[in-house]
């Protein structure tokens, strides 16, 4: 067991609770450093907790190899982090709307959501989600481990969950609420979104059904989703025979993201290699115009070539969308100089990884040091990747699009910084 | 000194008779003792591995098969056959499956391949058993100061995993009769044999950038350890002067001519006469 | 006189695509299978094997090529490609694949299967015929250029009957069969 020493001292601000951020804060914590971790999501884990399998364990134990000390295994350490570590204050439905003051003693105003369940209280029964629509699991390790409420699909049967609730865990007049905190430092973890590309209209994405992201892929993909696993058109849940995955769909790509979205070659293998491997019969097609499988994870690619994935260095030159659901879809293959037409029943696209909501508003409201939209270093020619500006700290995928294992590294020497400030 | 199966393949016999008697003078000279091998015939070339993989490991498997009676490994002076029999050696010692399916063959032969003597280019042979401090004593005419390019020939080299033959073997072997080895930029590159049945024009062109470059890079001479890269270098030269009115005048002596003119063996010796290009100033060096 | 020019027709369709669903899948397996074909599957098509061929500059489909339409199993236009058969046998694209590709060997799988298919080169079929008649592709015709060199005039050892039954049981035999 970790011994929990309290200091005492203004708390840290982590903002975002994703890898790096829940690293960050549980590191802080038990070093006794109060920590007051906000998300707007209303469970933890970020993109994280829509990965089926994380590159390059291919689970998601990678991010917590630092950790061992902690009792509890994998998934459930995240419980054990943020139950039981009294220095965590974990606000979710939480945005940090405001900050002013100066480094060392910022006030950070915080939009806190509607609580309409007290996770405190909540069994995860189920009976509610009998009830009403507009409750749900996200997933059996959510946390905090308390079940969800979506209140514009709410209706009678959620009344009645109210009313039932076992444990009163519900309350549906719940109102949003606002508070000033005070915080000696602020940790950035905010992230990446997947860019939804509604506006490269070759591809189609939002207009034809079997047209999908790589993360909406990760979805259908998970056991616990929907189909339970099994690869499923979206358009009539029929089974999936043939994929094509596009890489690099508005990143290097100067009218959308200039940059490399970095991940997306090793994610996109990840999901071929799983689908090729454990789907059986399905054939999986990457256009590329680069593979970039950077440093160890080249396996990825060498075993999505064994295991009989097509490659096509090119571009897809025009999409058809056909009766029976499939699309017709016809590449040009530069290596061979012809072109090659397909038929497929999903066409993923491998879609930039661009800055979240809010990231300008607050590089604007810090004075910070914008890198294509993400929170860059203060100095660029220090050693300190990870310092944004006085008192002020970036980590994880909130500088740019960055794996499991570089967010925690990041998070960790964020924690170092602080640590070295207060001694 | 040590005994050696000596497989000749069906090319040095028919064409380069002074590449025969100089392997045998040099073996001689060291003590090594070469028997021909009795019951063998061609390797079947790369020809035969293209349309007929499996008779092509049968018979070198035989060939391999048949050294094993004796149990002393085989030496041979042709890329081409070191290359087959390197290769089904290879091969059949990696895949069980074939070995099996080949054994069941040789076996209505009467003859087992078990892969328990392994074939080795005889320069390779001389190097080790000999080694260059021996042959060195015997160098009584050093070619001192003449450039000699080596075309070591694809066969010989490539596949590396395969071959195993290390190309300083070749260096050494031409440096220790005093001589310098000319650096030249296809030194790499095919002398074009393969394609001669398929594509005449092709193989002479690379026989014709091949002597280029060699010429352009200083060389007085040229020395292969192949009959087939001989005829590609030695006898295309008098086409060349046909089709490309390009006049090369590189001699190209077999490596066991170099060395026996260097350990004092006469020009009728080591078969002078025969090799097409006139090998005339290595003469002059040596009466100089 | 422009009258008499000839106006040409825009093709009919701009793009002919080559249809994937209609090429065969196994081609690629099949290969595989093949003596030394096991790493076909690793490349990645970085074209070294191009690069390193001394004569790809005059071939219609280049050595990387040639494994790519492998991999996506155009079988017809691998095994009746002229290029196979001009290979040089050199090695050296498969000496500098960094992915172990034995490019070379997997060329010469190609035209195994070629042959089989009677997809052969007529000099090629005169080296079966050789082989398969004197047992050997070089026949010491000049004997006295031997004894010259104090040679056995016969090569000692040598035996060609052996040789011939082997290859007639083989697909050489085949090969040359239809004119025995």
């Amino acid at each position: 067991m970790v011994e929990v020493k309290t200091l005492v001292s203004n708390p840290v601000l982590v903002i975002g609770a994703g890898v790096a951020g829940l690293t960050a804060a549980t590191q802080l914590a038990d070093f006794g450093i109060r920590t007051v971790l906000v998300d707007r999501l209303p469970i933890v884990g970020g993109n994280a907790m829509d990965l089926y399998k994380a590159f390059p364990t291919d689970d998601c134990s990678y991010c917590f190899e630092g950790s061992r000390l902690r009792p509890g295994i994998r998934k459930c350490f995240y419980r054990s982090a943020i139950l039981d570590q009294p220095n965590i204050d974990l606000k979710v439905n939480t945005e940090v709307t405001e900050i002013s003051g100066s480094p060392g003693k910022f006030q950070a105003k915080l939009s806190v959501g509607p609580q309409y369940i007290d996770s405190k209280k909540c069994i995860m029964c189920g009976l509610c989600i009998e009830c009403s629509n507009a409750f749900c699991l996200p997933s059996p390790q959510c946390q905090p481990q308390a079940v969800i409420y979506d209140p514009e699909m709410s209706d009678e049967g959620a009344k009645k969950a109210e009313e039932e609730c076992p444990t009163k865990a519900i309350n549906l007049g719940a109102q949003p609420s606002e508070e000033t905190i005070q915080v000696s430092d602020i940790v950035i973890a905010t992230g990446y979104h997947e860019m939804k590309p509604v506006s490269i209209d070759e591809y189609g994405y939002g207009k034809i059904p079997n047209v999908v992201t790589q993360l909406e892929l990760a979805q259908i993909l998970d056991p616990n989703g929907k189909s339970g696993g099994a690869l499923v058109r979206p358009s009539d849940g029929g089974q999936v025979k043939r994929v094509m995955m596009v890489q690099c769909v508005g990143s290097r790509d100067e009218n959308y993201y200039p940059f490399c979205s970095k991940i997306c070659c090793v994610y996109a293998l990840k999901h071929a290699n799983i689908i090729t491997l454990e789907r059986d019969g399905t054939q999986v097609t990457v256009v590329y115009m680069d593979i970039r499988t950077y440093d160890r994870h080249e396996r990825y690619y060498r075993v999505a070539r064994d295991a009989g994935v097509r490659f096509v260095r090119g571009r897809v030159s025009r999409l058809e969308a056909c009766a029976d659901g499939t699309l017709d879809i016809i590449a040009y293959d530069s290596l061979l100089d012809k072109y090659l037409k397909f038929n497929v029943d999903l066409f993923v696209l491998s879609s930039a990884l661009e800055p979240p909501k809010g990231s300008a508003e607050l590089i604007e409201s810090l004075s910070l040091h914008p890198a294509s939209g993400f929170v860059g270093p203060a100095d660029l020619t220090s050693e300190n990747a990870v310092v944004a500006a006085d008192h002020v700290y970036v980590c994880g995928a909130a500088t740019g699009p960055a794996e499991i294992p570089e967010s925690v590294t990041q998070a960790r020497a964020v924690v170092s910084m602080i640590l070295q400030s207060r001694k | 000194m040590p005994s050696y199966n000596l497989y000749m393949g069906c090319s040095v016999p028919a064409n380069y008779p002074n590449y025969e008697t100089t392997l045998f003078r040099v073996a001689d000279k060291f003590g090594i003792e070469l028997i021909y091998m009795e019951g063998v015939s061609c390797c079947g070339s790369p020809n035969l591995r293209a349309m007929d993989y499996l008779g092509w490991l049968i018979v070198n498997a035989r060939t391999l098969a048949i050294a094993e009676k004796n149990g002393h490994d085989i030496v041979t002076p042709c890329n081409g056959c070191f290359g087959s029999l390197k290769d089904v050696y290879h091969f059949l010692t990696h895949n069980a499956d074939y070995k099996e399916k080949v054994n069941a063959e040789l076996k209505k032969t009467g003859v087992e391949f078990k892969g328990t003597i392994k074939p080795r280019h005889f320069i390779e042979a001389l190097y080790n058993d000999v080694g260059i401090d021996e042959i060195r004593k015997n160098i009584t005419k050093p070619l001192d100061g003449v450039g000699i390019a080596i075309h070591y020939g694809c066969h010989l080299l490539r596949p590396q995993d395969v071959t195993e033959f290390n190309p300083e073997i070749f260096d050494d072997l031409i440096r220790v009769t005093g001589a310098s080895v000319v650096e030249y930029p296809l030194w790499k590159q095919c002398c074009g044999a393969t394609v001669l049945p398929v594509n005449e024009e092709l193989a002479i062109r690379l026989a014709r950038d091949k002597l280029k470059s060699m010429k352009e890079a200083g060389a007085a001479f040229a020395t292969v350890s192949c009959p087939a890269c001989a005829n590609q270098l030695d006898l295309q030269q008098l086409g060349l002067k046909e089709s490309y009115g390009e006049e090369y005048n590189l001699p190209v002596l077999f490596i066991t001519q170099i060395l026996g003119l260097a350990m004092g063996m006469k020009d009728d010796e080591v078969g002078l006469a025969m090799n097409r290009v006139p090998a005339d100033p290595i003469l002059e060096h040596l009466s100089g | 006189m422009t009258e008499t020019e000839e106006k040409a027709d825009p093709p009919a369709v701009m793009i002919e695509p080559i249809d994937i669903s209609k090429l065969d899948p196994d081609f690629r397996e099949g290969i595989r299978s093949m003596p030394n074909g096991e790493e076909l599957s690793a490349c990645f098509a970085c074209s070294t094997c191009t690069a390193a061929c001394p004569i790809a500059s005059t071939w219609k489909y280049k050595p990387h090529q040639l494994i790519r339409m492998i991999l996506l199993g155009m079988r017809k236009e691998v095994l009746s490609s002229e290029e196979i058969w001009l290979c040089l046998t050199c090695f050296e694209c498969q000496e500098r694949c960094p992915q172990n590709v034995r490019v070379t060997d997997i060329f010469f799988d190609c035209k195994n299967l070629a042959a089989e298919e009677g997809m052969i080169p007529d000099s090629i079929v005169g080296l079966a015929r050789e082989l398969t008649d004197k047992g050997q592709l070089y026949v010491v015709t000049a004997d006295w250029e031997r004894e010259d060199m104090d040679l056995e005039p016969e090569v000692p050892g040598l035996s060609t009957e052996e040789f011939k039954t082997i290859l007639k049981g083989t697909r050489t035999g085949r090969i040359v069969g239809g004119d025995e």
